[in-house]
């Protein structure tokens, strides 16, 4: 699946989402159950703030050093009897990993959920060779066997889908034959998928955090299916986005204390998985030979940028789960792997204005996301200024003659004076009582949800200037 | 005590009378109050849509015109906290760059002035009605005023104030979000209409006349029964039991 | 095929230059000026974290049970019993003879043996997996585990029910004192494994509709033993 997912206009998505009564229901629950368990688990750690000020101050220093950490990272994968392969592009990347499983004669691949992975299409690359690419997260895995439908979320993937409608897919494409319990879903699909880690050939990884100090992945999830990937399969090949990684074993401990709470609310995920290259001639299980793929793709250009901090981001999706826009039209309407107020910041920083333009302005900058972050990425401040690059890139509107007489008018008191006394008369034809119901340009759009106050025949101004000339006569 | 009144253009066009209650309620504390006549808006709409650079025209203007004020308060906790981002918009001007810190020092939304500076929570209001408050997102997240409007609440007598569930959520305004994304912001705003009618308040406060006029705006439309008031408003009540 | 290193030279050399400066030498990690984590059950007794710990365990759904290292075991036989679990596997590990652990139980026991070839396959079929842990978190309620040849992956991860046998004298207050004595190890050039795994009671998933669904890929109960006088 490629960064961008479906063909619909924004428009069209954002009325889908807003029509889809289930997935709101459930976007909206899950936020609700997801903030609560958050915010208790921010409360229990205590000093939260200090915690997210830590945070930020480990992912700064990172990525001012990244060049340093990844050399020393790629030195330790080496040590450690692993290969590293550094991917400038998407293409670079898929070429590298179907060389390997071309080399080892993969058939099955069996895979841990990954969003670097859907970045860069890896899936239909290994397809195109002739490879059975399996997902192993539940979620992925009911997505792919429902025709590959795109995630909408980047930590719950199929969070828009009800459980009948899982039952249903699982019936149709598997031949399921039980309830839609969620019970007994999860166990049919345990029950399949354990099959396929056993005769897998191939184990693909995503990394959450790498640590550069010992050459080491890291994999957070509470079903085990990290785990599995890793410890079945002969070969394990792990895709990182080059920002992924940590100094020390001490900041990880940090990272992951911050990923697990902010993400599910959780002390620590059920599985915390630390792996150094390939497992040693004498262990039993464990892969043989370890590949590391560390993607670029658009992330550099980033860097030394404005948007640095959009790369602090460790995935927990604690943005998404607060944010109203997300609540309402659902992670398909982005059109993005990535939604939600980080998916708004990075679409376009990695896929360009032409195809994610519209994201930053769907944004009301209520800053809900910027309270949420971990690592405090000033997410709202992003999203104006990808509006104001946006602006300054475009020619001439409508708009921006507007704004220019907005200028004019804000900057000359006197055209301000005479524009707002104006006001009154000029908006009379739509007035009904004291309300507006409707009217050109931004009016329209206004009112064709709401009333809009008519201007007041007696400014503030106009008040307090007769209230001055009144005292100076008394 | 001389305080400048910041009275917004929303304050200033549609809204006089949160300005005219503004300037009852600091004089009966016993600030003087004078209004800087030159004062136009301050920028956001602009700055938000992307045009800094007629963002940074509107804030060159604010900024001379509150130029000699000691204190500037405004009923507005959202264009409060846009002058935070003037110094940023003078980056490469240090001279105004100097300037605009001072004014983002100088300044305070209403209700923080009240209790932060004046230290006054009982203003004397008094106001027979059930009411609950919508806490303003750029207010509350921005400028970090979280507490203040609820202790001034508190002290308005008669007042039976019920919490609206879910306050942290957004209205739905977002300046010229209102108007380019009104699909999602109808779906906002309804939903901050079933919170608000759900505690069964006869009147709802607000800080911010943006978000005011986005949600009486949508009642209006709805034909929904609840008033819509400013909490300066509110402070210059004096009913009796 | 030798370990290699593909386009780091080109790949670094474009960060570098948009960093606005050539890749450091070395690079000092900085003392952190928040540091919060120091603080969490900071003077905290062995007894209040295996408090901690048993605490935690309500809310990830595993069972403790405290014991001395003389009754483990009737302590395993009870367990493996109530599980109806009729063959187990388990890390090779001296302990296990040392205390008798299987002297009581009726289960067949596999012990990982690294000259074996069909230990996963033989973890696999067992219906329990036990294992020693090499650090335990109180906070979290987290059992650390070192991979070797003799303390196989598969023992905690394939079978469906997972008995972690956890000595009280290896509880810290959580992950903070585990990642910094293995960064030390590290310093001293000593690597503990290929692979660490942190496990928080059994596996499990909220995929559908968020509802929580105990046991996804990995075991579907757990339960940790703790030994009091170890």
């Amino acid at each position: 699946m490629p960064m961008r997912i479906g063909t619909t206009t924004f428009n069209d998505r954002i009325e889908k989402g807003i029509n889809d009564e289930f997935m709101r229901d459930s976007v909206r629950s899950a936020q609700e159950r997801l903030l609560g368990k958050r915010l208790d688990a921010a409360e229990e750690l205590g000093s939260w703030e200090d915690w997210r000020n830590l945070g930020e101050e480990i992912r700064s220093h990172t990525l001012e050093y990244l060049d340093y950490y990844l050399y020393e990272l790629s030195e330790k994968v080496k040590e450690n009897g692993g290969h590293v392969y550094f991917a400038k592009t998407a293409e670079e990347a898929n070429h590298y990993i179907q060389k390997v499983v071309k080399r080892k004669n993969g058939k099955k691949i069996i895979k841990s959920k990954s969003m670097v992975t859907e970045e860069i299409s890896m899936n239909e690359a290994l397809e195109s060779i002739g490879c059975d690419v399996i997902e192993s997260d539940l979620g992925e895995y009911i997505l792919q066997v429902d025709d590959h439908d795109p995630p909408s979320h980047i930590v719950v993937p199929a969070l828009h889908k009800n459980k009948s409608q899982i039952r249903d897919v699982f019936k149709e494409k598997l031949g399921y034959l039980n309830t839609d319990k969620p019970e007994e879903l999860t166990l049919f699909a345990r029950e399949k998928l354990r099959k396929e880690f056993l005769s897998a050939d191939i184990g693909i990884t995503g990394c959450n955090f790498a640590v550069a100090e010992s050459g080491t992945i890291t994999l957070v999830t509470n079903e085990g299916n990290a785990r599995l990937a890793t410890t079945l399969p002969k070969t394990q090949i792990t895709v990182m986005g080059m920002e992924r990684i940590v100094p020390t074993w001490e900041e990880l401990d940090v990272m992951i204390s911050l990923l697990s709470r902010s993400a599910v609310g959780q002390k620590l995920t059920t599985y915390v998985t630390a792996l150094s290259g390939p497992k040693s001639p004498l262990e039993g299980d464990g892969p043989e030979e370890f590949h590391l793929v560390i993607v670029d793709n658009g992330r550099s250009n980033i860097i030394g940028t404005e948007f640095q901090e959009a790369l602090h981001c460790i995935r927990c999706a604690a943005c998404i789960n607060v944010c109203p826009v997300y609540r309402h039209v659902g992670g398909h309407g982005y059109g993005s792997i990535y939604p939600g107020p980080i998916g708004a910041v990075i679409s376009p920083l990695l896929g360009g204005y032409e195809e994610y333009g519209e994201l930053p302005f769907a944004s009301t900058l209520c800053a809900a996301c910027t309270d949420a972050c971990p690592v405090k990425i000033p997410l709202h401040e992003l999203l104006n200024k990808h509006r104001k690059n946006i602006i300054e890139g475009r020619g001439l509107s409508a708009e921006k003659i507007a704004m220019r007489g907005f200028q004019y008018g804000t900057t000359l008191p006197i055209l301000y004076q005479v524009g707002t006394k104006l006001a009154p008369f000029l908006s009379l034809p739509f007035q009904t009582n004291s309300f507006l119901t409707k009217g050109p340009g931004p009016l329209k759009a206004w009112t064709t949800i709401r009333d809009m106050p008519a201007p007041n025949n007696e400014r503030f101004r106009d008040w307090f200037k007769k209230r001055q000339k009144e005292e100076s006569f008394e | 005590m001389n305080v400048s009144l910041f009275v917004t253009c929303l304050g200033d066009i549609f809204y006089p009378n949160v300005g005219k209650s503004v300037v009852e309620v600091l004089e009966s504390l016993g600030c003087e109050v004078d209004f800087p006549f030159s004062q136009t808006c301050c920028g956001q709409p602009a700055f938000n849509s992307g045009y800094r650079e007629e963002a940074k025209e509107a804030a060159r203007n604010m900024i001379r015109a509150f130029e000699n004020s000691s204190y500037v308060v405004g009923p507005s906790g959202s264009c409060v906290a846009m002058f935070s981002e003037y110094e940023e918009l003078f980056h490469n001007e240090p001279e105004m760059q100097h300037k605009a810190r001072s004014l983002k020092e100088r300044s305070y939304e209403f209700t923080q002035f009240l209790v932060d500076v004046l230290g006054v929570n009982n203003v004397g209001a008094s106001l027979n009605a059930t009411a609950t408050y919508h806490k303003s997102c750029h207010m509350t997240r921005l400028l970090g005023v979280k507490d203040a409007p609820e202790a001034l609440l508190s002290e308005v007598e008669g007042l039976n104030y019920r919490k609206l569930p879910n306050c942290e959520n957004c209205c739905g305004f977002g300046g010229t979000f209102s108007v380019k994304m009104v699909a999602i912001s109808k779906e906002m705003v309804d939903e901050k209409i079933k919170d608000i009618e759900s505690t069964d308040a006869d009147i709802l406060i607000g800080a911010d006349s943006g978000c005011l006029m986005n949600i009486s705006g949508r009642m209006n439309r709805l034909q929904k029964p609840v008033k819509v008031m400013h909490i300066a408003e509110v402070l210059t009540q004096r009913e009796e039991k | 095929m030798s370990e290699q290193i593909y386009n780091r030279e080109s790949f670094l050399t474009s960060l570098a230059q948009n960093l606005g400066r050539s890749t450091p030498k070395t690079v000092e990690r900085p003392t952190w000026k928040h540091q919060p984590q120091w603080q969490i059950l900071k003077n905290a007794s062995q007894d209040e974290l295996v408090t901690v710990f048993k605490k935690q365990c309500e809310t990830i759904h595993t069972d403790v049970i405290e014991t001395e290292s003389d009754q483990l075991a009737d302590v395993i036989h009870e367990r493996v019993k109530s599980y109806n679990g009729k063959s187990i596997s388990a890390w090779k590990d001296e302990r296990f003879h040392q205390y008798d652990i299987f002297s009581k139980t009726d289960a067949t026991i596999h012990k990982w043996d690294p000259r074996m070839k069909d230990n996963v396959a033989q973890t696999e079929s067992a219906d329990i997996g036990i294992t020693f842990c090499d650090l335990a978190l109180a906070e979290s309620g987290t059992i650390v585990l070192f991979s070797n040849e003799n303390q196989g992956r598969s023992v905690s991860l394939l079978p469906t029910t997972y008995i972690a046998l956890v000595p009280k004298s290896l509880i810290v207050p959580r992950m903070s004192q585990a990642t910094r004595k293995i960064h030390l190890l590290m310093k001293e050039g000593e690597f503990p494994a290929t692979c660490v795994n942190f496990i928080s009671g059994p596996s499990n998933s909220a995929d559908i509709e968020m509802n929580l669904v105990v046991g996804m890929h990995g075991p579907i109960r757990t339960t940790y033993v703790v030994i009091s006088n170890l």
